[in-house]
């Protein structure tokens, strides 16, 4: 199976841009045909789109309820609604848009449910933490949270997090961590660009507010 | 925008930290699997999860009821209202058959229904019979031998008691 390399990866980006947007790399050709085998009931074929998007979708919805657990439970649950939805693929958008559309609703949906039962069950972090250039000069410099490590960092990252709404949660995450462009959020998001820079824009600046002693 | 960009970089360094969090390890290497097995298992999903996919606006109403609860509730009580309203429509479209007796005779008072003898009350009143004969090849289908029959019948008649004799 030929996994194609996103082009968006190998143009260079502007500063706000972030370095990696996967959803607005060309469909491969094979995709479409994995979807219509998948449709056909052909659950081989459903098998290698998931592995394809697995850990996108996984991460798009632990950032979103920073709950392993629920992440799973949800990603999952995802996969089988596409299956369920396949035939009302029409292909306008990428298998991953959809499916990416599709987490992303069913997310929104569970956490207005859960609103009152906000619990964190977070991921570790990796080996590479440690070494990830950014993190060590944003740990290394003189403020007030050089004496913090790395998993009360999370914490408090994560908490100030779930403070935002939904959609400002959700914009934040598709771009600043996942890697988006402000397009492909607008087609996930079903709004047009500029309510998705605005609502980035908002919402870092409440994540400036929350996090204001970690931040120079 | 650049100056933005700038006073949200030491953020979007923070941010990265979350790039690193990650699931137990090989937990991706079973997560395809699984799901195929759910979906195997018979999650190919049930006609409502398709009349959902097929109707989008279903959907919406569908996942605003979920998501607020006073609206599921004022929903619930609409549609028992509704159905308390269809039990006393019909309740009173059977009362209207009965009203179908000859208005002479409904408006008749209670005393004359009492002294009414069974067999003139046009509701309990038998069907007359025809004797079978030569000239008539019609013979009734079944005949009502049955003790209870007409005690069932008896029952149906409004209870209204006169006392003749007085004290």
């Amino acid at each position: 199976m030929v996994m194609t390399e996103p082009a968006s990866r190998k143009v260079s980006k502007p500063p706000d841009e972030p370095a990696a947007a996967p959803a607005t790399a060309p469909v491969p050709v094979e995709e479409m045909d994995l979807v219509k085998r998948a449709r056909r009931g052909d659950l081989a074929a459903y098998d290698e789109l998931v592995r394809r998007y697995q850990e996108r979708i996984y991460a798009t919805v632990y950032h979103m309820t920073a709950n392993h657990e629920d992440a799973n439970d949800l990603a999952q649950e995802s996969f089988i609604k596409a299956f369920q939805a396949l035939r009302s693929f029409k292909g306008g958008s990428s298998f991953y848009t959809w499916v990416y559309r599709i987490a992303v609703n069913k997310t929104i949906n569970f956490l207005k449910q859960r609103k009152n039962r906000a619990q964190m069950s977070l991921d570790d972090l990796d080996f590479n933490a440690e070494h990830d250039p950014d993190l060590v000069a944003l740990i290394s410099e003189k403020t007030p949270r050089r004496e913090v490590n790395l998993a009360e960092l999370q914490e408090k990252l994560n908490a100030a997090m779930q403070k935002l709404s939904e959609p400002h949660r959700l914009v934040v995450t598709l771009h600043d961590v996942q890697g988006l462009s402000h397009e492909e959020i607008a087609k996930i998001m079903d709004c047009n660009i500029g309510t998705v820079r605005s609502r980035l824009f908002y919402a870092r600046q409440q994540l400036q507010a929350y996090l204001s002693d970690y931040l120079k | 925008m650049n100056q933005d960009t700038e006073n949200f970089e030491q953020l979007r360094r923070l941010l990265a930290l979350k790039r690193h969090e990650q699931p137990p390890p090989g937990y991706f290497k079973h997560f395809s699997s699984q799901v195929i097995l759910r979906i195997e298992r018979g999650e190919r999903g049930t006609l409502i999860d398709r009349l959902l996919w097929e109707a989008p606006w279903l959907q919406r109403i569908w996942a605003a009821l979920e998501t607020k609860p006073i609206l599921a509730g004022v929903c619930g009580a609409a549609v028992c209202g509704l159905l308390v309203t269809g039990v006393i429509c019909s309740d009173r479209a059977d009362v209207s058959t009965v009203a179908l007796v000859p208005a002479t005779e409904t408006e008749s008072t209670p005393m004359a229904l009492a002294n009414m003898s069974v067999a003139d009350h046009p509701l309990l009143a038998k069907p007359v019979l025809l004797e079978p004969s030569s000239t008539n090849p019609i013979t009734p289908a079944q005949t009502d031998e049955s003790l209870l029959g007409d005690i069932g019948k008896l029952r149906a008649q409004p209870a209204s008691f006169s006392f003749l004799g007085g004290n």
